[in-house]
């Protein structure tokens, strides 16, 4: 095999992405904790741990450069990688709706929750979490067929929200609830959003296998 | 033309040409006119030396006004490929070329076609820089006296010198002696020779490969506005330069025969040069590309 170094680069990248992977997840699992907890602590915690997620993207952005600069990568090189920056912005944008959470989670702390809704949140975030854990493994395995599997799950996720913002419309007109059901909309929203990361990296597995990129799903339909 | 035999070789795989993408760029190209028609047809080329086989079957098309790279491992046949397109191969003791190069749609073999009237239509530029002990004004007047080419010869010559971004250095010292040229400066004297007797094709082998990263870029950027008038075939080993500069590329390999009488080159894939370096169809395209060969 020649080209060694470059290839332990290429390596060490994508170690670094599945670190940051990992990071995310614990942020992820911290703000779904903190749905049913209400843990004002473990809010301020997760909002503080994005400092670790960027650091990573921030070094994996910086490893892009210089790998394009120095190595002039081809071919199956330069769609890792483009897949790999186009992941790690995916996840660090998937740490940034863990702090959403975490900081609506915390303006709602003194509100009166309505427990059937935060259920559906956090079964919302366990499938997102879920999703975050197969794009990632499907990633690492170049599994193209298991990134797309992604979409279904993401379609459960988005009925959910669905469910959830109905519910909270029906809270509407009920005196001292329209505050947190305001905030949890929102929350929701997040969750959402990260499912759809998930299918963003998914889209990059099958980017960096077939080498050409199409949307599992058209966002327009 | 002359024939070898095919007796003892393997058949190999396929080459992949995607000749409907070829058709795809050349009318995406439209808009400037690039790439809208054929300027050679080769189908079957197989060359020779002594009968030692040294590439074996190549079909491939070269559109008019497009820059069309050949990359390869050395002993490829990528060299003795872009000779066949302006005769060189005949210059050579024991040569033999089997198979049609159609240029415009004639022959180019046929036994009415002059060698000398191919090599003004289809100039050569070679790794070397290579020009005559004369003054920079005789080497780029060489061609077009010999052809007879003598009328307003001043401005045919700071016309050719001026399409290879050579005239604002050396207006003022066209009298002096080319060697003493800087290397770049003398490749692009040389295509200004080739310029000179107004070719239809450049061709150019290595063209830079002798030259420091400043020369290199300026010839690169030449390559790039040559294109518009001229049809531009480079064979070179830097694959970095075959993507700055080629609209398409070839990719071509060294295959062992299985009777263990020799190597031969072969055409391996054929492709717009985005589609070679981004995603290749073949896994030894994809292997050479990315440096993971050897």
């Amino acid at each position: 095999m020649a080209r060694v170094e470059f290839q332990h680069s290429l390596d060490a990248l994508e170690a670094t992405l599945q670190e940051q992977g990992e990071l995310v997840l614990r942020a992820l699992r911290g703000a779904v904790d903190v749905l049913g907890s209400q843990d004002v602590e473990l809010c301020d915690e997760v909002i503080a741990f994005d400092d670790e997620v960027d650091a990573r993207y921030h070094g994996i952005e910086k490893s892009v450069g210089e790998l394009l600069a120095q190595q002039s990568p081809v071919a199956t090189d330069l769609r890792l990688v483009l897949a790999i920056l186009h992941d790690s912005i995916h996840l660090e944008r998937i740490g940034d709706q863990c702090v959403t959470i975490a900081k609506l989670t915390k303006l709602a702390a003194e509100l009166e929750p309505r427990h059937d809704l935060v259920e559906g949140l956090t079964e919302m975030g366990e499938r997102a979490a879920e999703m975050v854990r197969i794009a990632l493994d499907s990633f690492s395995a170049r599994d193209v067929e298991r990134a797309h599997s992604l979409v279904e799950l993401d379609e459960l996720i988005d009925r959910t929200n669905r469910r959830v913002s109905d519910q909270v419309l029906t809270m509407a007109n009920t005196p001292g609830t329209q505050e947190w059901g305001m905030r949890m909309i929102v929350v929701a929203r997040c969750i959402e959003r990260i499912g759809d990361n998930a299918v963003d990296i998914g889209e990059q597995t099958a980017f960096v296998v077939t080498g050409e990129f199409h949307e599992f799903t058209d966002a327009s339909h | 033309m002359g024939g070898n035999t095919r007796d003892g070789l393997t058949n190999v795989t396929a080459p992949h040409i995607d000749n409907s993408k070829l058709g795809a760029l050349g009318s995406a190209a439209a808009a400037d006119g690039r790439g809208s028609s054929t300027i050679f047809d080769v189908s079957g080329l197989s060359v020779s030396y002594k009968g030692n086989l040294a590439l074996k079957d190549v079909d491939l098309e070269i559109k008019k006004n497009f820059v069309t790279a050949f990359i390869g491992p050395s002993g490829c046949g990528k060299s003795t490929f872009i000779r066949c397109f302006n005769r060189m191969n005949d210059l050579i003791p024991g040569a033999t070329v089997d198979g049609s190069v159609l240029y415009h749609g004639k022959d180019l073999y046929g036994s009415d076609v002059d060698p000398v009237e191919v090599r003004r239509l289809i100039g050569m530029v070679f790794q070397k820089p290579n020009p005559f002990p004369k003054s920079i004004y005789e080497n780029v007047a060489f061609g077009p006296k010999v052809l007879g080419m003598k009328d307003a010869l001043d401005e045919r010559i700071e016309r050719a010198l001026q399409s290879a971004a050579l005239w604002d250095e050396v207006k003022d010292r066209l009298k002096e002696n080319a060697l003493g040229l800087s290397g770049g400066q003398q490749q692009r004297l040389c295509i200004a020779r080739a310029i000179a007797v107004e070719p239809d094709v450049i061709l150019m082998d290595e063209p830079a490969s002798a030259l420091d990263p400043i020369s290199t870029s300026r010839i690169e950027d030449l390559i790039h506005e040559l294109k518009q008038d001229y049809t531009i075939v480079i064979v070179t080993h830097n694959m970095q330069q075959a993507a700055r500069v080629a609209d398409m590329t070839a990719f071509f390999s060294v295959e062992l025969r299985e009777d263990g009488s020799g190597r031969h080159g072969i055409l391996v894939e054929y492709d717009q040069t985005t589609k070679i370096f981004t995603n290749p169809s073949d896994k030894r395209t994809e292997d050479y590309v990315t440096g993971r060969f050897g």
